[in-house]
């Protein structure tokens, strides 16, 4: 059976709902192969002496599920999601920490999963409850449609994107890391890029997370409006180039060579290139310009995070095919 | 003929890069066939026919004129595989099931000396001669 690594990434909610969540967690029917709480709290505390969280601990002790308490770098949740994908886990649940998964949640995204499945969410709920039944869950439809897991989700059904906690499979598509610390839009990017590598994502009913929506701690905590802005922009431009494989060489002259081997077999490419010799395309300067950071396509650090052991080539095509 | 391409990019702090083969001036007097170094400015000249900054259709030509070639991890590798022309890798710190192809013949020392890390800037890594096969070595591989 894959293993599932569960990812709480908590900011200013020692004593609201983090516990709830925890407690949550730890009621699973299918109990999860680790815990990992990210503490990206601007002054974190250290928590074992605390009545209720003490209490956690034992009774994650005695269930025999290992968790780890992490001291995040405060650079926002996409950058604690990263972390957590490429912790060796097939699978990450990622659960927000003001939203409470009943104890079924995760033996329900669990058993939808298979090969061909990139994530899994189910309903995410606020009361009062939304009525979503016409919500189709398809990004071009994202500004026009309550997203479907507000609502009771009556079957399964594909979509192109998820929203806040969801199990998904790790590894294959990274977090994009140029967003803003309000890391807003950060869910529906990455699920959207399972999607275009080809999983299938689903909402699945049975699954229900109470969504305890609360106006202090985790993103609303920022109110700068232009951290929004600065993350809607980066997210109209991917959707700009939705039907594209966005490809960016930021490499050198060899790599683009080798590159071009791998480059015909790229379903409808856009191509970012410092060599245009080599391999025709754009220019880097306007890929900064649309994506902002990078680094999600720079391929030694796709290696190093990979512990690539295979071809050059190899590694291009585990990229872009 | 054979073409030659002694050296990888010079590294930014001055050092000299780890990938590149120390011996050349000893498998040069060798070899007794007319041989072509390519290179850009800068770069230290080690037979007469030195041809510099060539470009990219230029260094294809050289490719199909010569009977083989002998250089190490650089992009010229790259660019002669990708032309179907087998030839010569010496490498030393990097890794040819990484960064090689296997229609070239790869002269490694062996794995114990490649980097830990084969993804970080190459000026983290010290040069090391001892790293390397010897000019004789590569010889004896010349087809």
């Amino acid at each position: 059976m894959s293993k599932v690594l569960c990812s709480v990434a908590t900011r200013g909610r020692y004593h609201t709902t983090l516990p709830l969540v925890l407690q949550a967690i730890i009621n699973q029917t299918k109990p999860v192969d680790k815990l990992v709480i990210f503490d990206d709290n601007d002054e974190p505390k250290d928590v074992r002496s605390d009545l209720a969280y003490g209490y956690f601990f034992q009774m994650l002790d005695i269930k025999g599920i290992p968790w780890e308490w992490v001291f995040a770098e405060k650079k926002g949740q996409h950058y604690i999601h990263q972390m957590a994908n490429y912790m060796g886990y097939e699978w990450v649940w990622r659960v927000d920490d003001d939203a409470i998964p009943e104890p079924n949640v995760l033996a329900n995204l669990y058993k939808h999963t298979n090969e061909f499945i990139g994530a899994v969410g189910g309903s995410i709920l606020t009361p009062p409850i939304m009525n979503t039944q016409s919500s189709t869950g398809q990004i071009d439809n994202i500004n026009s449609e309550p997203n479907i897991q507000w609502g009771l989700i009556d079957r399964k059904r594909k979509v192109d994107h998820l929203h806040c906690s969801f199990l998904y499979r790790a590894g294959v598509h990274d977090y994009n890391l140029d967003l803003s610390r309000v890391a807003h839009r950060e869910e529906t990017l990455f699920t959207y890029g399972l999607r275009q590598k080809g999983y299938d994502v689903l909402v699945v009913p049975d699954a229900v997370t109470w969504h305890f929506k609360n106006p202090n701690g985790g993103i609303r905590s920022e109110t700068n409006q232009q951290l929004y802005e600065h993350d809607e922009q980066i997210f109209m431009n991917h959707m700009q180039f939705k039907d594209h494989t966005i490809v960016v060489l930021n490499c050198g002259l060899g790599d683009h060579i080798v590159f071009s081997k791998v480059l015909p077999k790229i379903k409808n490419p856009l191509v970012f290139t410092c060599y245009t010799d080599i391999v025709p395309g754009r220019s880097i300067a306007e890929a900064q310009n649309l994506f902002g950071n990078i680094d999600q396509w720079n391929i030694y650090k796709k290696m190093d995070l990979w512990g690539w052991k295979q071809s050059l080539e190899k590694a291009f095509e585990k990229m872009y095919l | 003929m054979i073409v030659i391409s002694p050296f990888s990019r010079a590294l930014s702090n001055g050092k000299m890069n780890p990938k590149n083969f120390p011996y050349w001036k000893e498998l040069i007097a060798m070899i007794d066939e007319p041989i072509v170094q390519i290179g850009i400015d800068g770069e230290e000249q080690l037979v007469d026919d030195f041809r510099k900054n060539l470009s990219i259709d230029e260094l294809k030509k050289l490719l199909k004129e010569c009977r083989i070639w002998i250089g190490c991890d650089s992009f010229f590798q790259h660019l002669a595989w990708s032309e179907g022309k087998p030839g010569i890798v010496i490498w030393s710190v990097s890794d040819p099931l990484i960064f090689g192809h296997p229609e070239n013949i790869n002269l490694l020392k062996d794995r114990s000396y490649l980097a830990a890390n084969q993804f970080l800037w190459w000026e983290s890594t010290e040069f090391d001669a001892d790293r390397f096969v010897t000019a004789e070595q590569v010889f004896q591989a010349i087809p």
